[in-house]
């Protein structure tokens, strides 16, 4: 049985990630600014449509996290999703606490893992 | 903003509460009552059906539009005034059907359900937030 401290950072972190989403949606261009100059160049679709994509994504990660199905795989695509834009925003004043959402996120998925990746949870136990 | 980060914040609560009733009541297992052990009581009363709707069915309803008009009122998706007063009208509506079933939990069936008063306090927060930002504004 899932702890309540487990389902308080699963419903926050899906508060978090939707409300960004909507965000995004609503100004495009004014979080594309946060994007390093560099990987714009490496980019194979206009910033806004990326933004547009990005925001579908933390919507998505959001509604699994709140519907407490497949949270692992929520998990691990937003953790993923955090360290890419770490890694394209560069750690700023601003994008800083992006490296406790990444814990955060890391946190639920290790926790939600299935049965079928049991392979993995002696590793993460091994700290308690 | 704050006002619809707040409706939005309470909406996602919302949803949460009434998603975790759902499952328990789809796999049959009882909800954990924090409070006390009376939710069971509740729940499966004949009160937990509104127009033959599950009443966690219809809160899910209801947090989730209020949840996309809040996002609609963010995007400044038109009409505004629109979405505002079907948002206020929804709210009102939801807080009088939450006191009619906090009545009924103290009054006729007599238990007290944890979740049913965490979903009832929500929306009279959302009510709350409402009535303050137009005194504000």
């Amino acid at each position: 049985m899932k702890t309540a401290s487990y389902h308080i950072l699963r419903v926050g972190m899906a508060i978090t990630f939707i409300w960004i989403g909507i965000l995004i949606i609503k100004s495009p261009e004014s979080w594309g600014g946060y994007v390093q100059p560099w990987v714009t160049n490496f980019l194979p679709l206009p910033l806004e449509q990326i933004m547009i994509g990005t925001a579908i994504f933390d919507i998505v990660i959001g509604i699994l996290f709140l519907v407490d199905w497949q949270v692992w795989v929520a998990g691990l695509l937003g953790a993923l999703h955090l360290l890419s834009v770490l890694i394209v925003s560069g750690i700023t004043d601003i994008t800083v606490r992006d490296v406790g959402l990444l814990a955060a996120t890391l946190v639920l998925m290790l926790d939600s893992l299935p049965i079928k990746l049991k392979f993995i949870r002696p590793i993460t136990q091994r700290f308690s | 903003m704050t006002f619809e980060a707040l409706i939005f914040t309470f909406s996602i609560l919302g949803i949460s509460e009434t998603v975790y009733l759902i499952k328990k009541r789809i796999l049959s297992e009882k909800p954990v009552c924090p409070v006390n052990e009376d939710c069971t009581k509740v729940l499966s009363s004949k009160y937990n059906k509104l127009f033959l709707i599950p009443n966690d069915v219809l809160g899910l309803i209801f947090y989730i539009v209020c949840s996309l008009i809040a996002a609609f009122l963010v995007i400044i998706v038109q009409p505004l005034s629109l979405w505002y007063m079907l948002l206020s009208v929804l709210v009102f509506v939801g807080s009088v059907i939450s006191m009619y079933f906090t009545y009924l939990q103290y009054n006729v069936i007599k238990a007290w359900c944890f979740w049913c008063l965490m979903s009832a306090c929500t929306i009279w927060f959302m009510g709350v937030t409402i009535l303050l930002n137009n005194i504000l504004l």
